[in-house]
């Protein structure tokens, strides 16, 4: 075994259930996350002069094994596209009024005596590939926003306005759960969220 | 050089702290604008309650990382395709 495989292994294959799991999310079948994890070590041995020393070797699959996935996805004219608009900050206060509304049926309090685990799973699963991808590197995989936009290849603010627009919907899941799990607070919160709340002026006591 | 300090920071209002909201927890704000933010989520119980469930909330998507069942099995299948283009490995294909 020369030093260049026995450090590929070493360094590289040790991420492969890292990268395995990444490929799941992307892909959202198993036998297609497969064939990508083994698409992604192939590319990575091929180009693994090039890989620096001392990089971030997780994030450096990630990224090979999201360009696969991209290349698969033209190949088979699935390429979903969306819009990206800077209204990042639109979607955080979308998501407090969310809070708010939930907020004044119980439903916050319910959602967090729950086990949401299953619901978070399978919301992000519906989620839009651009927006599974976001939330996916930073929330689940704990990356920055600066490591996950490298990995996406798009700039910071794609990678920021995503995230927070998963988040906002991935909150509405998780309330609808909620209320098919048997909640019966008072208000109607889809009702409620669109409406007009504190957060829209500063409070008396600021 | 002058550095601005929390207390220096100035107040902001609940729709500016709650726009800044994921970019707070994400520990991705800027020194004065973490400290404004922080200085308002102190003094509002409102926003603070927003921050609390945020934070509940990404704790369970953090947790919800679900590892993939079998992984060793794909590992025998990428390192046997890694063999066909030379690669050397102590692993024991199965």
């Amino acid at each position: 075994m020369n030093d260049r495989d026995a450090h590929f292994e070493k360094s590289a294959l040790t991420c492969l259930p890292d990268v395995a799991r990444f490929a799941r999310s992307l892909t959202r079948s198993e036998s297609a996350a497969d064939d990508l994890v083994q698409e992604t070590f192939l590319r990575a041995y091929r180009g693994y002069a090039s890989f620096q020393p001392g990089a971030d070797v997780r994030r450096w699959l990630f990224t090979i094994c999201h360009h696969a996935f991209l290349r698969i996805q033209e190949r088979e004219q699935r390429m979903v596209l969306s819009s990206d608009g800077d209204d990042a900050e639109l979607e955080t206060l979308g998501a407090v009024m969310g809070h708010v509304a939930a907020q004044r049926s119980g439903l916050d309090a319910y959602v967090c005596s729950i086990d949401v685990g299953p619901a978070i799973r399978d919301a992000i699963e519906q989620l839009a590939a651009p927006y599974r991808l976001a939330v996916t590197l930073v929330d689940v995989e704990g990356m920055s926003y600066d490591e996950a936009a490298q990995v996406a290849a798009v700039p910071v603010g794609t990678i920021r306005s995503r995230l927070f627009r998963a988040r906002r919907l991935l909150q509405e899941q998780l309330f609808e759960y909620a209320r098919d799990l048997g909640f019966t607070g008072a208000a109607d919160t889809t009702r409620t969220t669109r409406e007009s709340v504190s957060i829209t002026s500063p409070r008396p006591d600021q | 050089m002058t550095t601005m300090t929390r207390a220096e920071s100035e107040p902001i209002d609940c729709r500016t702290a709650v726009q800044r909201l994921w970019d707070y927890l994400d520990g991705e704000l800027d020194a004065v604008r973490l400290a404004e933010v922080t200085a308002h989520v102190e003094r509002c119980a409102a926003c603070d309650e927003h921050v609390q469930f945020a934070r509940t909330f990404l704790t369970a998507l953090s947790a919800s990382r679900a590892d993939v069942a079998d992984a060793t099995a794909l590992r025998s299948r990428v390192v046997s395709a890694l063999q066909r283009e030379g690669f050397s490995s102590s692993w024991r294909v199965r």
